[in-house]
């Protein structure tokens, strides 16, 4: 049983059938073609999922397309018309914060979403809102220098 | 599966009355009940969301705070009030998975789905919290103590709905141990909180069976702003003992009892000495 | 700009296993054992086939219907038709039209299992160490045992003999991307799109499992979203080719992560005992003896027994050596290779050891390894001669750090050294295709980017270095097994060793073959000039265009082949009492340190610095470098302090997901230091050495030593959980 679903996806409204059991993650990938945000664990642990909802990081694992409403979701594919996602990227392809690339988008999304929430905010709680999302490649520690770049200097 | 979003709270509870019973499963956050769906526990015939119902309230009154069931939890961490006068629940809400779980998991889904290992409930228990229940005839309120039955248990009966929580401002403190800091089930937690005057310290601790509990045989060993030492370690060591631990894939209870000790003395330490809220 | 698929990866822009999908593809679900070990008297996948939309349904049965003349590999069957031998081993798969559709079909397989005993864990089968004749057993996979010296005459001699028994967890590789891959089968060409660090290796298994030709399965690699070797052998492809065979339709296959965590093939327990005979500060002989789970692996097929052992006994000169161990068959899933497969785990028990003996005689840990250390030319226990090795500058620079550390950081906090060592010329070979057109040079390879940087940034830069060409010259093609040269796989550290030596040959044979055609005598460079590759020698500058022949005009440039076979490891034969043992070549040392603070009163352990020094032989690119070492620290603290699968007595896995299973998050990794050594030269191009696995060994004992010199509390058993710190403290 599908029902229309009218959604805003990186300033776009569009309307897809979607069974109102369906994962916003799967909707986005398989139903309106933006793989740029990843599967990972289905279980909210990975963070790979992440995306912007009403302009915060949420998981969209663990959301029902349905759910979301009129709130606008900004995923991956969006970030590039985003000025702070803009700079979140420059910031990760100068530094070299990634590895094997396939958590990353959901750590670009996630830091796009702090910055936006909290412009200026310390590395410390950029990197405390970080603790969700999960790397196996780098060690974080390039990410870390991607943050420390993005981060308000300490006062 | 049908998804029914009301956004009036008689539309909600005329669903839960007329539905199939013990079929329609209730969607706050979300974030533990898709994870049950996902592994293919359940299999409900009508997913009741509340996401559109008015309900994401926050207000401070001079002794409480009043939570609306559907507020996320990143919104009560977001409040500027919550650090200076419910100190141990900001807390306890930071140690609730990450920020994108916190955006979408609520004070209301955390308490009906009890479960063991919630880092939320033990502070609510030792604040006193109160429960708001909607039913067809309206609403009552009830103690969080009396609300919880056992893991995934509550009072909650056919065609009701958790409303709200009430939460008295009291100086407190939280705290928790891991195998993993960040982001990972709790072996223990532990939370503490003090009326203004020091008459009566409540402590409450989770990870222990069946369900988070108070430790009143400790508390009653404090009285007094800031109790003397020798009190808070036999204090700590009393509710060790009185906790009910067991072994589980996350600890032994040997272990546990050693975290109790430790983590209610450091909670009785951590407790603010000067008064908090406005009460105070 | 440091790696050149950032711009895409930032992006999300990459096409990786899980994103494959094509026109009408079917989504395929593997129906696997509910025990763990029994007898399996029916399948019946009617009930499956007649569920909604199924399309197709295959087990041993429909298998041997599909394919009546197939020659499979009769010791790798695609389904076990009787005996099942772990919980979760796939005896069916099928597909359908929806994933929803194909999971609830696979639930209505019946399957008549009669049960088997279970052995769950090593000390099912050994409670203890076996004497003598007691290591006869079915549930022994290989024994393996050499002798260097006369260990019984050392041990009466000694003045005192120090013990220590040691324990180690299953791990699991846990990539972000799980296992995923899109096959199609059009007449005689059975062609597999996956997520895979081996594509040549994949046709290989894929073959011997379906008993086709090598040439007629087709493997492309897609982008890989991590790998660490649990992407290297063949795994669900073979599923998703027959069910593409048997509906006609393309078949998606992907793994959920429950899946994973069961089915990934990775490290399991072990035991190790190790026995130190000392006289004053030498070591006078060692005894190694390792029990290692190798789960239901099948006979013949271990590759870590005889490998690992060797890293137990360490990079130390000790006068008589013995080392004996056993892989013992359970019934877990198999094991195998994980990121320096087993050595983290050797080593722990290794560097743990050796910093017991200098702590009970009141010596500086750090000055005993000094003094003990291999120097180049000394013989291992195996015979082998110690080539080019970093070791005693590791250990000097790592007196440098404890120094500033000790200043910097609080008292109370430990500091742990260890040391790990690693062989990273595995002689396993490959080949590349080098095209020199007339704006770029363009490296052809089965292999996919897995994240080290060792294919897009390793390869590019050893072109960089040959050629003269700035890198956004030099471009890599991947290519599929059908058009592509062979290679044996990402793994093993030796993309760069291996294939790196590969592009060195090519780009020479390119730059050889432009001075024949060049006036004049003198080397030949290339660079960019106005967006054209130019070759100059000399003064001269010549467009490369111009020197093509009419069919590289035609066919887009120059075209050279470049081959790397390296060579294993000759060990003296005399040392091996029994059993597979396999030489090291290309010595390479890790030295690390760590610092900690352990909380008294819970045993949690916060790891506040760390600092690895590496022995590179040589840096091609020094940010990716860099960057592994970083990753591999990493995911060794996460093997230290956290990481655990946890079994039942059926032999059930009880954390399979991150809820349970944790992986380290940012927030319990320090920053950490990199030092490289270079000057002592491996067999890599320009003197490179393996860089992606051993950052990882010492990282579990570094951690250990520091647990032990902050606390006092010996830790024996990884991992490193607050509970087994709080038992080694004596708090409970």
């Amino acid at each position: 049983m599908t029902s229309p679903l009218r959604l805003l996806v990186n300033g776009v409204p569009v309307e897809t059938p979607v069974p109102p059991s369906e994962r916003l993650l799967d909707t986005l990938r398989w139903r309106l073609g933006l793989r740029g945000t990843k599967e990972g664990c289905r279980t909210g642990a990975c963070g790979a999922c992440t995306v912007l909802i009403g302009g915060h990081p949420r998981l969209s694992c663990l959301t029902l397309s349905h759910q979301v409403g009129e709130e606008p979701i900004l995923t991956v594919e969006g970030l590039e018309s985003d000025p702070v996602g803009r700079a979140v990227m420059d910031v990760f392809v100068a530094e070299a914060a990634l590895q094997c690339g396939y958590c990353t988008p959901g750590f670009v999304v996630a830091l796009t979403g702090l910055l936006k929430e909290h412009p200026g905010a310390s590395e410390s709680s950029l990197l405390e809102g970080l603790q969700g999302n999960l790397c196996r490649c780098t060690g974080y520690s390039s990410i870390r220098r991607a943050v420390t770049r993005l981060a308000e200097p300490a006062p | 599966m049908a998804l029914l979003a009301p956004t009036r709270a008689e539309e909600a509870i005329a669903e839960l009355l007329d539905g199939p019973e013990g079929r329609v499963a209730v969607l706050a956050g979300g974030t533990d009940l898709l994870l049950d769906l996902e592994e293919g526990k359940g299999a409900p015939e009508v997913l009741l969301s509340l996401h559109r119902l008015p309900w994401r309230e926050l207000r401070w009154g001079r002794e409480h705070l009043e939570v609306g069931a559907t507020l996320p939890l990143a919104e009560l961490e977001r409040d500027p009030e919550l650090a200076r006068r419910i100190p141990g629940l900001l807390e306890a809400v930071g140690a609730v998975g990450g920020f994108a779980l916190r955006n979408q998991a609520t004070l209301g889904g955390n308490l009906v789905r009890a479960s063991p290992v919630s880092d939320l409930i033990p502070i609510l228990l030792a604040l006193e919290c109160e429960v708001g229940i909607l039913g067809s005839t309206g609403e009552r309120t009830i103690p969080l103590e009396k609300f919880l039955l056992g893991p995934r248990r509550t009072v909650l009966a056919r065609g009701e709905l958790v409303r709200r929580v009430v939460i008295p401002t009291l100086p407190s403190a939280f705290r928790w141990q891991r195998v993993r800091p960040a982001n990972d089930v709790s072996q223990i937690s532990v939370a503490v909180a003090r009326t203004p005057d020091g008459e009566h310290w409540r402590i409450a601790t989770a990870g222990v069976a069946p369900l988070a509990r108070r430790a009143r045989t400790a508390e009653a060993l404090l009285r007094g702003r800031s109790p003397p030492e020798e009190l808070m370690v036999s204090a700590a060591a009393g509710a060790a003992e009185e906790a009910g631990v067991r072994a589980d894939k996350r600890a032994t209870d040997t272990y546990r009892r050693q975290l109790l000790r430790t983590l209610v003395l450091r909670a009785i330490r951590a407790v603010p000495v000067g008064p908090t809220g406005d009460a105070g | 700009m440091i790696r050149s698929d950032s711009p895409r990866k930032v992006r999300g822009a990459l096409e990786y296993g899980v994103d494959l999908d094509a026109p009408g593809a079917l989504h395929a679900v593997l129906i696997r054992s509910p025990v763990a070990h029994g007898r399996l008297r029916t399948l019946d996948l009617e009930r499956v086939r007649s569920s909604p939309g199924v399309v197709a349904a295959i087990g041993a049965a429909e298998l041997a219907e599909l394919l009546p003349s197939r020659r499979g590999d009769p010791s790798r069957p695609a389904f076990p038709s009787e005996e099942l031998r772990y919980r979760g081993e796939p005896v069916a798969a099928v597909a359908a039209r929806t994933l929803g559709e194909a999971r609830a079909a696979a639930l209505r397989a019946r399957i008549e299992v009669d049960p088997l005993p279970i052995v769950a864990q090593i000390e099912d089968v050994f409670p203890e160490w076996p004497g003598s004749g007691e290591g006869e057993s079915e549930h022994v996979n290989a024994h393996v045992l050499a002798r260097q010296g006369d260990t019984e005459r050392v041990f009466a001699r000694a003045d005192r003999v120090v013990r220590g028994k040691y324990r180690t967890a299953g791990i699991v590789q846990m990539p972000l991307e799980p296992h995923a891959c899109l096959a199609r089968v059009e007449e005689e060409s059975w062609r597999v799109q996956s997520s895979t660090q081996s594509p040549f290796g994949v046709r290989e298994d894929t073959s011997a499992i379906l008993g086709l030709p090598e040439e007629q399965v087709v493997v492309e690699a897609s982008w890989v979203g991590g790998g660490f070797g649990g992407k290297g052998a063949a795994l669900l492809e073979p599923y998703a080719l027959l069910l593409a065979a048997a509906s006609h339709r393309p078949v998606k296959l992907q793994l959920s992560y429950a899946e994973e965590f069961e089915l990934s093939r990775s490290t399991l327990p072990s035991t190790i005992w190790i026995e130190s005979a000392m006289s004053g500060d030498a070591i006078l002989g060692r005894r190694v003896r390792l029990l290692l789970d190798t789960g239901a692996s099948l006979p013949g097929r271990d590759f870590a027994t005889g490998y690992a052992i060797g890293f137990i006994a360490g990079p130390y000169r000790i006068g008589a050596v013995e080392l004996e161990g056993y892989a013992v068959k359970t019934n877990k899933p198999p094991f195998g290779p994980h990121r320096a497969p087993f050595a983290p785990q050797c080593v722990f028990a290794g560097e743990s050891h050796t910093d017991e003996i200098a702590r009970e005689a009141g010596w500086d840990p750090l000055e005993f390894r000094e003094r003990t250390a291999w120097r180049v030319g000394d013989e291992t226990p195996l015979g082998q001669k110690v080539g080019p090795f970093g070791l005693e500058e590791g250990i000097a620079r790592a007196r440098a750090i404890r120094e500033r550390w000790r200043k910097e950081l609080p008292q109370g906090t430990g500091i742990g050294l260890a040391v790990g060592f690693w062989s990273t010329g595995t002689g396993a070979g490959g080949e590349v295709l080098v095209r020199l057109g007339p704006t770029e040079l363009v490296i052809e390879t089965v292999e996919a980017e897995i994240g080290s940087g060792s294919v897009i940034r390793g390869l590019v830069a050893v072109a960089e270095e040959i050629s003269g060409l700035p890198r956004e010259a030099i471009r890599i093609e991947r290519t599929d097994t059908a058009r592509g040269p062979y290679d044996s796989g990402v793994y093993g550290s030796r993309t760069l060793g291996a294939l790196g030596h590969a592009v060195r040959v090519a780009v020479t044979k390119l730059l050889e073959e432009l001075g024949r055609r060049l006036p004049g005598r003198g080397e030949v460079r290339l660079e960019l000039l106005d967006g054209k590759c130019v070759a100059s020698r000399g003064e001269a500058r010549t467009g490369v265009e111009s020197l093509f022949t009419d069919t590289e005009r035609a066919t887009s440039g120059m075209l050279a082949r470049g081959r790397h076979y390296g060579r294993g490891g000759e060990i003296l034969a005399e040392r091996v009492i029994t059993g597979g043992f396999f030489g090291y070549t290309d010595f390479t040392a890790a030295v690390h340190l760590a610092a900690v603070a352990v909380d008294a009163e819970t045993g949690q352990v916060r790891v506040v610095r760390y600092a690895a020094i590496a022995d590179a032989g040589h840096v091609v690119d020094a940010p990716t470098y860099r960057a592994q070492v970083e990753g591999g620290v990493a995911m060794g603290l996460g093997e230290a302090l956290t990481e655990e699968t946890l079994w039942s007595a059926e032999a059930e896995l009880m954390n399979p997901g991150l809820l349970d299973y944790r992986v380290p998050t940012l927030l319990e990794i320090p920053p950490i230091e990199v030092e490289v050594i270079e000057g002592f030269p491996g067999a890599g191009p320009g003197g490179t050495k393996g860089g992606g696995e051993p950052p990882i060994i010492p990282v579990p004992a570094a951690v250990a030593n520091a647990v032990a010199d902050a606390s006092g509390a010996r830790v024996r058993e990884l991992p490193l959980t607050p509970e087994r710190v709080a038992r080694a403290l004596k708090l409970l």
